[in-house]
């Protein structure tokens, strides 16, 4: 009994496990992260689709509609690839010689000088900075709802005090309006929580690229535990992880807009 | 130019999977759906029970993560069970596993939707229903179910356009098999090929945005039939508003 629980201890704290375990880290700092680009490209995207200026609106409006009618995943592939491209493009104009553009055989980049390589941080941050755009349409939209649920009287009361429409926005309006946008904003973040499964796809050694890696079949008694096919089970594992920080937000997500309530009048509150 | 209308037509052949994917697994996960949002309803602890914990389950994971997760668990029994049945081919297929697993994730996300509708079926309507003495089959066909259809049909319609961008990540998690490959599959190899970012995408995003637009507008017909006994809504007007 105890050296069947030693066994599997030390079979569940092998060096693979732990960079398994390790690597958890890039999921929620790729969440985590989103999260915040996400509320940020929100109130952006919500502040210019409220705008006085035609051309502004149209920027905001676009932005929301065209990157919730495509998919996450398209998205998400599409834009770490071409944010890459054009740093190459920019180098490439200004330190490629026509002797190293003669001499490249490859479509790309112009020159091998010019050639960005990506490792993880660099992946993990256009990862981050990607499902922020793609969800900061999502919280565009839900932002733009919950400003218009402002009370136009609060707003009003601002300026009859003398503020200026920026003092407005930025001192009123934007903080009264959290509590209409939470509850769709703890929608969006369920959306990041899960889009983070998708980081394996940006190259990065992601939980769930290492799940597959511990669970596929080893028939090697060197390279550790014989064992058959046994990736169900870790997908099964990650499986109830995201169940569980699923559990977690919700509960995470209840507490503050019980605190954000506080004061406001029930109906506001969902 | 060209290499647009190259990949306009290489694409349209893609597309096909994407809709094949989405069309095979919509209509089982609607009727799943319907059990699940009356399980939830359901007063059997039981039932009740075990819809919620499917529906939380399904909804509260990456579907990428079910793909995986029911994938390997197919392939780890095919040596114990699909190949002594012969079946293993097929069960294997992603043209086989990809609805499956489509049809069990949406069949949560649309029995949430419906359970919302259910509860917000009028509760005179219901007991009208039940004081003419109709039957517990009669009360669902004749009262709560064109309710709940009527109330549940714009958020379905989102559902719907969700699962259509979620088929774009079948091929992800499971084997391309021969010239089978859908939009970002076909996208991602012409764009290894030459690395124009741009345009392959860009064209696939074209594909994705006009099926949903597609999508919109035959599901606000439906909607339009389904609500023909009430006032027509005020047309839209064209009345731009340069500054404001």
């Amino acid at each position: 009994m105890t050296d069947d629980i030693a066994y599997w201890f030390s079979y569940l704290t092998n060096g693979k496990h732990l960079t398994w375990y390790a690597s958890f880290q890039f999921t929620v700092l790729a969440a985590l992260m989103g999260g915040a680009l996400a509320v940020f490209f929100g109130l952006l995207g919500a502040t210019l689709k409220n705008s006085r200026f035609l051309p502004l609106r149209l920027i905001g409006t676009i932005y929301s509609s065209i990157v919730r009618g495509v998919p996450d995943v398209l998205f998400f592939l599409f834009f770490p690839l071409a944010f890459e491209q054009g740093v190459e493009w920019l180098v490439a104009s200004q330190i490629c010689t026509p002797e190293a553009i003669a001499a490249q055989t490859a479509a790309w980049p112009p020159c091998k000088e010019a050639n960005w390589f990506l490792g993880t941080t660099e992946y993990l941050i256009l990862a981050s900075v990607s499902l922020g755009l793609v969800y900061g349409a999502f919280a565009t939209n839900v932002i733009h709802g919950a400003l218009r649920s402002v009370p136009a009287g609060q707003l009003e009361a601002a300026r009859a005090f003398g503020m200026s429409p920026g003092q407005v926005l930025w001192r009123i309006h934007i903080r009264q309006m959290w509590v209409y946008a939470l509850p769709g904003l703890s929608n969006v973040w369920m959306l990041i929580v899960k889009a983070t499964s998708l980081l394996s796809l940006l190259q990065i050694a992601d939980i769930v690229l290492w799940a597959d890696r511990l669970g596929a079949p080893n028939f090697l008694p060197a390279v550790g535990l014989v064992h058959e096919d046994w990736r169900w089970r870790y997908y099964l594992v990650l499986f109830v992880f995201y169940i569980l920080v699923t559990w977690l937000s919700e509960r995470a997500f209840e507490a503050i807009m019980r605190r954000a309530g506080k004061g406001i009048l029930s109906e506001a509150r969902v | 130019m060209q290499p647009f209308l190259n990949d306009l037509a290489l694409m349209s052949q893609a597309v096909l999977f994407n809709i094949y994917f989405a069309a095979a697994s919509i209509p089982i996960g609607f009727v799943l759906a319907v059990f699940l949002a009356l399980g939830k309803a359901s007063p059997n602890l039981i039932i009740n029970r075990l819809s919620r914990g499917y529906i939380y389950a399904f909804r509260g994971s990456p579907l990428f993560i079910q793909f995986f997760m029911f994938y390997s668990l197919a392939l780890s029994l095919n040596l114990a069970v699909w190949k002594p049945l012969g079946i293993s081919g097929f069960v294997l297929h992603p043209l086989f596993i990809g609805p499956l697993v489509l049809v069990l994730n949406t069949a949560a996300y649309t029995g949430e939707i419906f359970y919302g509708a259910l509860r917000a079926v009028p509760r005179g309507e219901v007991e009208a229903a039940r004081a003419y003495g109709m039957s517990r089959s009669q009360q669902f066909r004749r009262v709560t179910w064109p309710n709940l259809i009527r109330l549940a049909w714009p958020a379905y319609t989102n559902e719907v356009v969700f699962l259509f961008h979620a088929t774009a990540i079948v091929y992800f998690a499971l084997p391309v098999v021969g010239a089978q490959a859908d939009l970002m599959i076909t996208a991602k190899t012409l764009f290894e090929r030459d690395y124009n970012a741009f345009l392959h995408f860009s064209v696939a995003a074209l594909y994705f945005l006009a099926v949903s637009l597609v999508v919109f507008f035959l599901f606000g017909l439906v909607y339009q039939r389904l609500m023909r006994h009430m006032p027509a809504p005020p047309r839209m007007r064209f009345r731009p508003k340069w500054m404001r």
